[in-house]
């Protein structure tokens, strides 16, 4: 910059020979520099004459001749340390003697060589080691065989414990059983019974049907024939009463009921699978379902006789008919089968299959199940022990001075039965309302009538959307949506 | 289990209606059924209100012995209520009765003086007309008739249309606002209590208690 006033810098060389000596007055004695054949010689010393310049090619000669000529730089390094007042140029001189040696000997051995009088060049003979194959054979053989031994030894354990795995399950043992079943059923000893409990009970049912099966063992195996493939050491009794299977039958006639008639639907339309030799797991399932389908019908017809109701309901025997609407009667129907009659399969019923509801019948299964669980539900339960039974907000219908219609809406009124006539009347009314609209659309050419009914329905309300356009008319168009309620 | 709640409740008048001249209580009570028929309205079964008599014992400082009155509703059949004069009132479960039995000690029940009533109910429309017969140690003393107007709770808002009403087949035996509404903090508009109706019924039974003194003539 050419702002200030120029600065002086000065410039020194470095001090290239080193202090020898520094006098007390001061003065430094430089080391003498050294002279070029002074220099020369250094430079020699630090030649390795053992390094050859293409050093890559020759790594192994290398490192073969290594091992002892290492010690020989380390020497001369040494002799050099330990001497260095000796000559420099020692080591270089030594190196060239003991090379032209060498090379003076490798002359020497190369003219002998060519003379071939006294020296020949032979390759070195390399037979290829023949081993006997029976040998290898042997040798192949015993490794093998050591190998299958091991396998064979693995194998055989293998098969030892499959077998008596499976003599084990063929024999099942009546404790292993027993805890199968207690896995699945409640069991209780009294004295030196075992017995069960198949009943809903503990479920929330309140069935005077006492449900209790008993378990036996089988002690009749003959050890010395063959374990049939069925064989179980444990067996159940279950109450006679609850043999054999039942479902109850829901049907719908257009028909008004003949008298006659009544009492005669005992007749099984499924086949009972009576195997002599069922297992203790579907005896017992079987034996619940036939329990629960007589609570089914012993709730139905007890509300049948009590409820009053405009056209009174018919019970005979195991059956049950009421009229939801006139010309239309709805029968509900205990089928008890006990398996061993078989030659009363009438024909009458093969008329119409498809008459009984499978959905009314799924809804009276789920409606029981649900009363069972009111009973123990927790707005129920706990209760105060001064407390009635009954739904929670009812206790406090006393200090809120509750009127009767508040007391009314919060107690179940409806039973079993007007639950499922009720269905049955919706079930009615919406296959005849999807006729109509059917009908009306089929007949009626313009204008165009759609129905969309709805898959998400209500066991009391269904919806369907009815479009109405006019061909034509994009604009014209009107939607109906209305639902079937309950009546 | 015993506490104090606000309920809705509806608006509710007692009265009390002179038997008439020349008349027995059960005439009279005929009588009035029968304008309410004409009336239109329909008959909707029976009702009854009754009142017991608890006397608080242990008071030796020679004040007037507090009245504890237990009253029953059919319109509430859960509920029991509990109240002074004039005093603050409790709606409790229909186990304070037994509670009562068990706070013997304290408080007596005074047999003779039980009161009820009991008689039809009738509905028209939006009111609901209940006529009694009052009646102390199975001796009819009177007639309360109950006026309720289901539509409101707000005596402010519909005693005109209750009075009118009342007038129709009362026709001068019409009462004037009770003091019940009048008496409250916030007048006539603070919306009635079951405790209302039952104060109002604790009124009447007063009266007929007191009339008892002439009952002996038979028709008042």
């Amino acid at each position: 910059m050419s702002g200030g006033p120029a600065v002086r810098v000065s410039i020194e060389s470095q001090c290239e020979r080193q202090v020898q000596e520094v006098s007390l007055d001061g003065l430094e004695t430089y080391v003498p520099p050294l002279s070029m054949s002074q220099n020369l010689a250094k430079l020699a010393q630090r030649i390795d004459f053992d390094q050859s310049s293409d050093s890559e090619q020759d790594g192994p000669e290398r490192e073969s001749r290594e091992p002892w000529s290492k010690p020989e730089p380390e020497e001369d390094e040494g002799a050099v340390k330990f001497q260095p007042s000796l000559w420099p140029w020692d080591s270089v001189r030594n190196n060239l003697r003991g090379a032209l040696t060498e090379m003076c000997v490798l002359h020497d051995v190369l003219s002998v060589l060519k003379e071939k009088k006294y020296m020949a060049l032979d390759p070195v003979s390399q037979d290829p080691i023949q081993t006997p194959q029976v040998f290898q054979l042997i040798s192949k053989k015993k490794s093998l065989a050591t190998a299958a031994q091991l396998l064979l030894k693995g194998a055989e354990k293998l098969n030892k414990s499959l077998a008596e795995n499976q003599e084990q399950r063929r024999q099942r043992d009546f404790n292993s059983e027993l805890l199968r079943l207690r896995s699945q059923w409640k069991l209780r000893k009294v004295g030196d019974k075992i017995l069960g409990d198949l009943s809903y009970r503990s479920a929330g049912s309140l069935f005077p049907h006492h449900g209790t099966f008993e378990v036996i063992k089988n002690t009749d195996l003959d050890l010395d024939k063959k374990v049939p493939d069925d064989y179980c050491p444990l067996s159940v009794q279950i109450p006679s009463d609850l043999e054999g299977s039942a479902y109850i039958k829901v049907s719908i006639q257009k028909q008004s009921p003949d008298i006659g008639d009544l009492g005669t639907v005992s007749l099984f339309r499924r086949q009972p699978k009576a195997k002599p030799g069922k297992t203790w797991h579907v005896k017992l399932e079987a034996a619940q379902n036939v329990l629960l389908c007589k609570e089914i019908f012993a709730q139905l017809s007890r509300e049948a006789v009590q409820i009053k109701s405009q056209i009174p309901h018919i019970v005979v025997k195991n059956q049950i008919i009421s009229q939801p609407f006139p010309g239309l009667q709805l029968s509900i129907s205990l089928c008890h089968s006990t398996g061993e009659k078989r030659s009363q399969r009438a024909s009458p019923e093969k008329s119409k299959p498809d008459d009984h509801l499978y959905v009314l019948e799924h809804n009276l299964h789920q409606l029981i199940r649900e009363f069972h669980k009111q009973t123990l539900s927790s707005v129920v339960m706990p209760h105060p022990a001064s407390a009635p039974f009954g739904h929670k907000r009812l206790r406090l219908a006393g200090p809120m001075a509750y009127d009767k219609a508040e007391i009314s809406s919060l107690q179940q009124s409806e039973g079993l039965l007007e639950k499922i006539i009720k269905q049955a009347k919706h079930i009615f009314l919406r296959s005849r309302t999807a006729r109509t609209i059917d009908t009306l659309a089929s007949r009626i050419e313009d204008p165009q009538i759609q129905a969309h009914w709805s898959n998400i329905n209500d066991v009391y309300e269904s919806s369907v959307k009815v479009l109405i356009t006019s061909q034509g008319y994009e604009q014209i168009c009107k939607v109906l949506s209305f639902s079937v309620k309950r009546p | 289990m015993v506490c104090v709640c606000v309920c809705v409740c509806v608006c509710v008048s007692v009265c009390q209606v002179p038997v008439a001249e020349g008349k027995s209580v059960q005439q009279t009570v005929d009588m009035l059924h029968k304008k309410l028929e004409q009336l239109g309205a329909v008959k909707q079964g029976n009702f009854w209100v009754d009142c017991e008599t608890y006397q608080a014992t242990g008071n030796a400082t020679g004040q007037p012995t507090k009245l504890l009155y237990v009253m029953h509703n059919s319109e509430t059949p859960l509920s029991s209520m509990a109240l002074f004069e004039g005093g603050p009132g409790l709606t409790a479960d229909a186990n304070f009765d037994v509670l009562m039995v068990k706070l013997k000690s304290h408080f007596q029940n005074a047999k003779g003086h039980k009161v009820e009533s009991r008689g039809t109910r009738y509905r028209y429309c939006d009111f609901l007309v209940k006529i009694g017969t009052v009646a102390m140690s199975s001796s009819a003393r009177g007639i309360s008739v109950e006026v309720e107007y289901c539509a409101c709770v707000i005596p402010g808002d519909c005693w005109n249309l209750m009075k009118e009403f009342m007038q129709s087949f009362l026709g001068s035996s019409t009462p004037e606002l009770p003091a019940v509404f009048t008496s409250k903090a916030e007048g006539l508009y603070a919306p009635v209590d079951c405790m209302d109706t039952m104060s109002q019924y604790l009124e009447l039974f007063g009266k007929v208690r007191k009339q008892q003194v002439l009952a002996g003539s038979g028709v008042r």
